[in-house]
């Protein structure tokens, strides 16, 4: 049961990003990877709502695992986010891969944070 | 849409079975990564082994899949929306990170976050330089550096499969010297 739920939600949010990041990148005609970004952004959001409701307000198990562990887990991505910031810098973007390093942990924590406080009150 | 022409056993568009690649990737990466949190006993010091591990490996592995389709392989077309975009994107997780990077800091515990990002970051980046140094066949000198494709022989599809269609994706810096060096054929 479990697991067909995390199969089904990690698929799901696999492709989301995908569609997402796609749809980011041909909007903004960037070289950076924004639309890691914008997915990695708002998934921390959703994810830190979840867990400060879960906390809060008691969500199933079940519900916190298929949707924040399969669905926004999946969502989200570390290792395009190391791939990127690790091609920026070798193609001697030095500043954009920095940034990029800098913008996604910053704004990451916030959203996180933001979503947490969300949770927690709603 | 257009139908598959000349026998070809493609019954289906091209774009849905590159999204098919990508959910079934992303099926597997999500379960694989529930296994390793399953499997890895907490901390008794709080450290998240499980998603620091999930991640490092993840992006090793995303450095090494993508660089070996994009500047060795010959042409593919699904192995990097199924390897790499699902797999690896959904056995890593950026989100998790960040809430437990911000819970960890709500309990007081500044330090314990503070090197988890840092391990995390320095540990991340170094493991996806690593895999695009394993695909290149860099860390043996003058062994597994086979022919390098012609650049016109890669995929237009699979060449922009990954976000950033216009991205150069050519030779970097680096490889002037392997061109000067006769390892090219």
């Amino acid at each position: 049961m479990i697991i067909g739920g995390l199969m089904m939600a990690g698929g799901a949010g696999a492709v989301l990003r995908y569609l997402i990041d796609h749809l980011v990148q041909r909007m903004t005609g960037s070289d950076v990877p924004v639309g890691i970004m914008v997915v990695n952004l708002t998934g921390s959001l959703v994810l830190g709502f979840l867990t400060g409701s879960a906390l809060h307000h008691g969500v199933s198990p079940l519900w916190l695992t298929v949707i924040g562990t399969g669905l926004i887990g999946s969502y989200t991505t570390f290792s395009s986010f190391m791939f990127d910031t690790v091609g920026l810098a070798e193609h001697d973007q030095w500043a954009w891969s920095v940034a990029n390093l800098v913008a996604n942990l910053v704004l990451g924590v916030g959203a996180a944070a933001l979503g947490l406080a969300l949770g927690s009150l709603t | 849409m257009p139908a598959a022409s000349n026998g070809d056993v493609r019954r289906f568009p091209e774009p849905a079975v590159r999204l098919v690649a990508i959910a079934a990737g992303g099926s597997l990466g999500t379960l694989a990564r529930y296994g390793v949190e399953r499997a890895i006993v907490p901390s008794p010091l709080g450290f998240p082994w499980a998603t620091f591990a999930v991640n490092v490996t993840g992006s090793l592995l995303v450095a090494l899949v993508v660089t070996l389709v994009v500047e060795r392989w010959p042409p593919t077309r699904y192995v990097r929306p199924f390897a790499a975009i699902g797999f690896c994107g959904g056995f890593t997780t950026f989100s998790t990170l960040m809430v437990e990077l911000v819970q960890q800091g709500q309990h007081g515990r500044g330090g314990a976050a503070a090197v988890y990002l840092t391990a995390s970051l320095v540990v991340g980046l170094a493991a996806a330089a690593l895999g695009m140094a394993l695909a290149r066949g860099r860390l043996l000198p003058g062994a597994g550096a086979g022919p390098l494709p012609d650049p016109d022989d890669v995929d237009p599809l699979e060449a922009s499969a990954h976000h950033r269609p216009d991205r150069p994706v050519g030779p970097s810096p680096i490889d002037a010297g392997r061109d000067a060096g006769g390892a090219r054929p």
